[in-house]
């Protein structure tokens, strides 16, 4: 009887814990409600997992069944330049973009804590928060009429008619253009994500105490001043925070990609999630087994960046992000 | 004392001011003209590159053909059943599971966790999910969207993260009462809950109206797709709706775009503070 383990209750008296079976018994409800979870838990992420086996296996889907090769396809993809072309932008477009829209949103969110004028910070938060709610088709609609070489795209319209670009020429084809791809890739983010983005800045700077910038006044400290030592090293923490967090994620970008690139820009844009869907739902003839190796790879590089990520936060903040 | 602290650097204040005014002027308009460019140019009868601010040939044609294209009533239709059901089939898993996740005391509540965990550590990649939809019969059919979106394991952490937040006391009393866990989750947790429910409904509502990739993988038929797919290949690859109008292709491509994000541009400025109380569960509690 004494190895039953003693628990403290939360009126701080000394029982001893209940029989498992009998704590189970009475939780029973509670397990009841997450059996629906579970269900969809396990058709969505576990079931899933069953079919990672393919990577070790020749699938051509409807033909025959699928035959085991072994590491074929591992030593396939890495033999491929297509591949790893896919891997390095998925590493160089993500961290990029990840860094740029990080920096955007900081300078936008100490600018909107600077605004004294209520009306207009509120008015601004209205505006620059609303992309963050268009879909990613929809921003690609919005981009691909906006920068057209036709006769209503806007911008080379104004190159033409400032007389930048030649006139009668063909304009330039922003999202076809190997040099231009990627600027206007990173710009489109920024103007979809900075203002959402600055919501969990804003809310750092709204608890910083404001007996610091009385101090600073006191001393005598200029408005920038005042945002070089007090501002900006309260945001450091939240920054290296949301870096972390969005670190963990690179490997997934997908759809930002898909719908705003295009056969003529492979080289700069093809990332790994576009070239496993090509390679499954666009070649003549398809092996999935080919693309679930390609997947596990992304998969196991993504769970490495989760883990280190999570490694670095308890680090630098005392919490894990998972 | 004070006021000589406060009326010195307020003369520093002003170019600093009117410097923040025009970045603000800026930022505004940087966010602005693409969306007015869209909006006047679907008023317009005639295509321009001109940037306007008002149509210079005013129409509604562009939308009478828009509303008048039966083949877009289809992928409206998905959209706004497959938003609504996702929407329901997501607040429920979520708040179940998130509600099970606070019972500390209950045996294996470590075990759930650490089930739901590993699922935002690794993943089948897109074959393997893709086979397993098939053999569910989900492949070209709509509802992949609703089964899809509803399991947010994320969703459910905040949604856990927000019930952590009740008072014990709360749930003692009702146990106390003779409550049952289904009677306090209806009785007392919910009801607590309504601005968690309402931003994180509002997420996943979000989530699958502009939900595009999914349907670009998993669906091929006509029927089935919701209306950003259709926005973007009526866009991006010129599949322009018939017109009996005298309208450009222009005025009926922006008067899609515009459909498209009508429904949430309406209502975004009346639930704008619940899309932002939604991060700030999330991220700001430490």
């Amino acid at each position: 009887m004494s190895k039953k383990k003693e628990v403290v209750t939360s009126g701080g008296i000394v029982v001893r814990e209940k029989p498992l079976k009998l704590r189970i018994w009475n939780n029973r409800g509670y397990y009841i409600m997450f059996i629906p979870v579970l269900v969809f838990l396990i058709i969505i992420h576990y079931w899933p997992l069953l079919g990672i086996r393919y990577s070790f296996y020749d699938y051509y889907p409807g033909r025959q069944a699928p035959t085991f090769v072994g590491f074929e396809h591992f030593q396939n993809m890495f033999a491929t330049a297509a591949f790893w072309t896919a891997f390095k932008n998925t590493l160089e477009l993500s961290v990029i973009k990840l860094i740029i829209t990080t920096v955007s949103s900081v300078v936008v969110s100490i600018f909107l804590n600077e605004m004294g004028n209520l009306l207009a910070k509120k008015t601004l938060q209205t505006i620059i928060y609303l992309p963050h709610f268009m879909s990613w088709a929809v921003v690609a609609s919005i981009f691909s009429l906006f920068l057209s070489p036709s006769s209503t795209g806007l911008v080379n319209g104004m190159l033409k008619s400032w007389g930048i670009i030649d006139p009668a020429g063909q304009g330039i084809y922003f999202l076809a253009s190997k040099d231009w791809w990627r600027p206007i890739f990173y710009i489109i983010n920024i103007w979809k994500e900075t203002g959402w983005g600055t919501i969990i800045f804003l809310a750092t700077l709204s608890g910083i105490n404001p007996e610091l910038y009385e101090a600073a006044d006191i001393d005598g400290a200029t408005r920038l001043q005042k945002i070089r030592f007090v501002t900006v090293p309260a945001l450091m923490n939240t920054i290296i925070t949301v870096l972390i967090l969005n670190l963990a994620k690179v490997m997934n970008m997908f759809e930002s990609v898909f719908v705003l690139y295009n056969s003529n820009v492979y080289d700069v844009s093809d990332v790994v999630s576009t070239y496993i869907y090509r390679q499954s739902f666009a070649v003549a003839r398809p092996n999935y087994g080919y693309s679930t190796a390609v997947g596990l790879f992304k998969s196991l590089v993504g769970c490495v960046l989760v883990l280190v990520c999570n490694w670095a936060s308890k680090k630098t903040r005392g919490r894990g992000i998972i | 004392m004070a006021k000589e602290v406060s009326s010195k650097p307020k003369q520093k204040l002003h170019v600093f001011d009117i410097i923040n005014y025009i970045v603000f002027i800026i930022l505004g308009l940087c966010i602005l003209v693409p969306i007015w460019k869209v909006l006047i140019d679907s008023l317009n009868r005639v295509g321009v590159y001109q940037f306007q601010l008002w149509p210079s040939q005013f129409t509604l044609d562009g939308y009478r053909t828009i509303i008048e294209t039966t083949a877009l009533y289809r992928p409206f239709i998905n959209s706004f059943i497959t938003t609504i059901l996702g929407t329901l089939l997501g607040l429920v898993l979520s708040t179940l599971g998130g509600y099970v996740l606070v019972q500390f005391e209950m045996p294996g509540r470590n075990f759930l966790a650490y089930l739901l965990l590993f699922t935002m550590i690794f993943s089948g990649g897109m074959i393997p999910e893709y086979l397993v939809m098939r053999r569910l019969g989900l492949v070209n059919s709509m509802w992949i969207l609703v089964v899809k979106h509803g399991m947010n394991v994320y969703n459910l952490v905040l949604m856990r993260n927000f019930f952590e937040g009740i008072p014990d006391s709360l749930y003692e009393a009702a146990k106390l009462d003779g409550c049952s866990p289904m009677g306090i989750f209806f009785k007392i947790v919910l009801p607590l809950s309504k601005a968690a429910l309402a931003s994180i409904g509002l997420m996943f509502a979000v989530t699958v109206w502009n939900d595009y990739s999914t349907v670009q993988i998993y669906i091929t038929d006509p029927n089935q797709v919701n209306f950003q797919y259709k926005l973007r290949t009526m866009v991006m690859d010129g599949d322009t709706p018939t017109t009996s109008y005298n309208v450009s292709q222009t005025t009926l491509f922006n008067a899609g775009i515009i459909a498209a994000i009508l429904p949430f541009m309406v209502l975004y400025p009346f639930l704008q503070k619940y899309f932002v109380t939604g991060v700030n569960i999330g991220a700001v509690k430490e």
